[in-house]
């Protein structure tokens, strides 16, 4: 069976936290392990963080927003997408960004680690970003129990 | 977040999620406490802490650079598993003190 989530935010990081209970009980059904959801639940965390952090940067205004979406599919495994979409400055470089302990602003104690934490908690992480246009974020997992066990 | 003071060891136990967030408040405070009793120990509790994120990392990275600065230790006391294995991914625990009990 396939299903689906959808949710828009403004872009503030008070809003990160009521994303992240809304993404981990929308999923709490599969047949999914505490340690897979904390995974999740952390990159989705990051990739919300850093669309309001950096993909806003500067530009922030009433309608800046972003919108976090949640596809499942119950096969043989259980199967998650999650995309975060921001419609801000997008990203110049993505290699750059994507590397350990890079950061743009280490002055505000950023660990640089938000690209190393969902590479390392999910599958398969996608980036497609254009300058200007906003950024999105693909997030995949398999969930690793046979779902048998409903 | 509430803290202990001592013999020379802070203890500073936090008790909200880590995320963006709270680390933007709560950076301020816990350098308020290690720059008032400048401890030989800083140990920060993680007991009850239920969900971190990178800006966790930064948290703690940040408050451990100050301590260097004034010739103090760090300890983080109590991670959970999930924490844990982010300190691990971050290479944290090659430089702080990880302690469970």
């Amino acid at each position: 069976m396939e299903n689906f989530m959808r949710m828009e935010i403004k872009a503030l990081l008070e809003n990160v936290a009521p994303v992240r209970v809304a993404v981990s009980t929308f999923i709490s059904n599969l047949a999914i392990t505490i340690d897979e959801l904390m995974d999740i639940k952390t990159a989705v965390s990051e990739a919300v963080t850093n669309s309001i952090e950096h993909g806003y940067d500067g530009i922030f205004n009433d309608e800046s927003t972003v919108i976090v979406n949640i596809y499942t599919k119950r096969e043989d495994y259980d199967d998650i997408k999650i995309e975060i979409i921001d419609m801000g400055i997008g990203i110049d470089d993505i290699e750059l960004v994507t590397t350990p302990t890079y950061t743009s602003k280490p002055e505000l104690e950023h660990a640089g680690m938000g690209f190393t934490i969902m590479e390392t908690f999910m599958d398969e992480v996608s980036i497609d970003s254009s300058k200007d246009s906003g950024t999105t974020i693909t997030l995949s997992k398999r969930l690793k129990k046979k779902k048998s066990i409903v | 977040m509430t803290y202990k003071y001592e013999d020379g060891n802070l203890n500073l136990s936090l008790n909200e999620e880590l995320d963006m967030n709270s680390c933007k408040m709560l950076r301020t405070v816990m350098d308020g406490y290690i720059m008032r009793y400048q401890p030989k120990e800083c140990v920060v509790d993680l007991s009850e802490v239920t969900f971190m994120d990178s800006s966790g990392i930064g948290l703690i990275l940040g408050r451990y650079n100050l301590l260097k600065l004034i010739d103090s230790k760090m300890t983080i006391l109590n991670p959970s598993g999930s924490i844990k294995r982010l300190l691990e991914v971050s290479n944290i625990s090659n430089h702080i003190t990880l302690r469970c009990e």
